[in-house]
């Protein structure tokens, strides 16, 4: 690029006129054909530029009245301009047109002179000029498209690089939850295929013992037999009649509590698609209580008090992405043990939702750019920045706001505020 | 097994105490707690044979349980049993927690309960060892990364007094740890772009007391999973090396060799569970032959 956008390219040879020569005579070289295309023709002592006369001026000097006889035998450089536009060959083409644009006058009647070190190489048309800036802004407006397109890309990758990282903190928590009640109900269930073995191989040889003492012709040595069987057999485990009503009471609960967390993740990402009618914010942050207690359980007590919420319209799962991200950052927030508040209330027309931290606090000089995207004090790899940028992004498209006041080393406290009469906002919201 | 062996379970869920506790007690003497703290406290008050920790719980994690364990009563054999695990926490429960095994929940009873007695007769025949004195030459380290800094830095921290050895080739590695006496291995699992894992746990089946410190960029929760449970490696640690942390390492890895030499029933605390064929099946056909006549008890 940067070789064409240089004027070199506009150089048209033109002959230099020397300074001695007559007016007439320089007329006669107007006529030329061959300089049919210049306005002007540069007039040179040696290969210096000292001057440049115009067909404009020639014109304007000739046709004069008896002007071919007053100034026809005196040497052009009487009538030249003497201050033309000279410009280096080696100036980028938006500097000439600059100084181009400067200098010469409307309507055009000139044309400029290109040099080399000084040294005359030929003359450049405004019009070339002018076509030439143009491909190259047209060229420079495809870059700038392909740039923009490109970074609206990388935008949407991030944006769902940020939803990925959300969605494997929850896959990480949600496999924890179902792997513990998994873990003792599979446990339970072969311990009792065990129990069960035993307790038939029991029932057996009860009956067989019972066969034994009812048969008419039963020997002493028989029910002996019998009675050896059924004594070893009781030896195993078997499992008593309390331990195993505890155990089915166990694994109930665990099916129970495995399918207690499917329909929560189920409601989690429901409706992905459409806005809800009617929807309880409370149950919503429930869910994302659920799905963060992977961040949360060792560390951080959840404390709820929440208000009695009308159900409003918006999209669910959106909000739950919210409440998940306002929920990690806090436990993040949280060194060692701490608490979080979640509090909603109505207030007029508005809806709030409160989540506060008894973690690290965020310092003043951070705080106002924490929504600002790809902002994060996260060392490299370990958060995108886009977290609450995306978060402020939804609850403005809910019609609400998110704010946030911060105290270092007590905590911090995000309040979202949503409107009573929110309508759900459009299908391409991020 | 004559006497009871006292296994302690740890669960901030009492309904997996219950059940580890219905499935474990005709064999062994039960303890259950959902406090980690309280865990520590019987160990240190109770002759403890075998402990199984969940990680994630409140108030103390399962890996600071098993750290803690560990400096109370070290010969306590310490079992991860955990339901998801960051990296962090697995990382952690090598180098702190010098754990036995790394059990996922869900878990299948047959095999924790295969898991647990093997962790339980381990523990009784220690016992009865009793502790002799631990001292002895100073055995050779051998390093297998194609790192040169690596071999440097080792050398740099044994000094004249440890021998180091170093291979790039495996079959030349295991020459090498036929011939010479090596205390501690240092490797990547990746050697010339190879995932060599599968060697590293064979290391361990076939030199019970060589102790091996794995260095590597690589960080792969099931990796690492695989070599606790087939590798029993001392040590993970991450790559680019840093010489503190590796000094430490070995200077812990000799420490620990000199004592099983001393005694060397000790070696069983690192018991391996035995590899399947399928990773086995990545080794060269001769490395192969070499550990099937070590296994046999063959001469080479």
């Amino acid at each position: 690029m940067a070789e064409q956008s240089k004027l070199r390219q506009l150089v048209i040879s033109a002959p230099g006129i020397p300074p001695h020569l007559l007016v007439s005579d320089v007329a006669d070289m107007f006529m030329d054909e061959s300089h049919g295309k210049l306005l002007s023709l540069p007039v040179l002592d040696g290969d210096r530029p000292v001057g440049l006369i115009s067909r404009a001026r020639m014109q304007q000097v000739l046709f004069r009245q008896y002007g071919r006889e007053l100034f026809g035998k005196k040497p052009v450089t009487s009538i030249m301009n003497d201050t033309p536009v000279v410009i280096e060959s080696d100036t980028a083409l938006n500097e000439a047109s600059k100084a181009v644009t400067e200098r010469l006058k409307f309507p055009v009647t000139e044309d400029f002179i290109i040099t080399e070190g000084g040294r005359y190489v030929g003359m450049g048309a405004v019009m070339h000029l002018l076509n030439a800036m143009e491909s190259q802004l047209a060229a420079q407006t495809e870059d700038l498209a392909a740039a923009y397109k490109q970074l609206k890309a990388s935008q949407l990758q991030l944006i769902q690089s940020e939803k990925m990282a959300s969605l494997g903190q929850m896959v990480a928590g949600v496999a924890h939850e179902i792997n513990t009640p998994l873990g003792y109900v599979k446990n339970n269930i072969e311990m009792m295929e065990m129990f069960f073995d035993s307790n038939r191989a029991l029932v057996c040889a009860s009956n067989a013992l019972a066969d034994a003492l009812l048969a008419p012709h039963g020997t002493e040595q028989e029910l002996q037999e019998k009675l050896a069987v059924l004594a070893e057999l009781r030896q195993n485990p078997s499992g008593e009649a309390d331990d195993m009503l505890k155990l089915f009471a166990d694994t109930r609960f665990g099916v129970e509590q495995i399918g207690e967390i499917v329909q929560n993740l189920k409601n989690f990402s429901r409706l992905d698609r459409a806005a809800a009618d009617a929807v309880d914010l409370n149950e919503c942050l429930d869910s994302a209580v659920l799905l963060a207690r992977n961040v949360l359980k060792s560390r951080v007590e959840v404390v709820r008090q929440y208000g009695e919420l009308p159900r409003i319209s918006c999209m669910p799962s959106q909000l739950n992405q919210v409440f998940l991200n306002m929920l990690s950052n806090a436990a993040q927030a949280i060194e060692g043990t701490g608490k979080i508040l979640l509090k909603t209330e109505t207030e007029e027309d508005w809806l709030k939702i409160t989540v506060q931290d008894t973690g690290k606090g965020i310092p003043a000089d951070v705080l106002p750019r924490i929504f600002d995207p790809f902002f994060t004090t996260k060392p490299v790899g370990q958060g995108t920045g886009l977290g609450l940028s995306i978060s402020y992004q939804i609850v403005q498209q809910h019609g609400g706001d998110i704010r946030v006041t911060s105290q270092p080393g007590k905590g911090t406290r995000f309040t979202v505020r949503l409107p009573l009469a929110a309508r759900a906002p459009q299908e391409n919201a991020a | 097994m004559s006497e009871k062996a006292n296994i302690l379970f740890v669960d901030d869920e009492e309904r997996v105490l219950r059940s580890l506790e219905m499935l474990f007690r005709h064999r062994f003497k039960i303890y259950t707690t959902t406090d980690g703290n309280e865990a520590v406290d019987i160990c240190r008050r109770d002759r403890v044979h075998v402990i199984v920790s969940d990680q994630r719980m409140p108030a103390v994690t399962g890996v600071e349980v098993l750290r803690r364990v560990r400096e109370v009563s070290p010969n306590t054999m310490r079992l991860l049993l955990t339901g998801y695990s960051d990296l962090d926490a697995i990382v952690n429960s090598v180098n702190e927690g010098e754990i036995f095994r790394y059990l996922s929940k869900p878990w299948s009873a047959k095999e924790i309960v295969n898991i647990v007695n093997q962790a339980a007769g381990i523990a009784l025949s220690l016992e009865s060892e009793g502790g002799a004195a631990a001292s002895g030459t100073a055995p050779g380290v051998l390093v297998i990364d194609e790192d040169p800094t690596v071999v440097e830095m080792v050398k740099a921290i044994c000094g004249k007094e440890r021998q180091v050895s170093w291979s790039v080739d495996l079959d030349e590695a295991f020459e090498t740890l036929a011939a010479s006496d090596i205390a501690v291995v240092v490797c990547d699992i990746r050697l010339r772009g190879r995932d060599i894992s599968a060697a590293v746990k064979a290391l361990k089946e076939s030199n019970p007391m060589v102790l091996t410190i794995v260095q590597t960029q690589l960080q792969d929760v099931e990796t690492l999973r695989g070599l606790i449970n087939h590798g029993q490696i001392y040590r993970f640690l991450p790559k680019p090396a840093r010489r503190g942390l590796l000094e430490m390492s070995l200077d812990a890895a000799s420490r620990r060799h000199v004592a099983m030499k001393a005694v060397p029933a000790l070696s069983n605390r690192y018991q391996v569970e035995k590899n399947d064929a399928a990773p086995v099946a990545a080794l060269s056909s001769r490395l192969q032959g070499f550990l099937d006549r070590m296994r046999q008890g063959k001469p080479l």
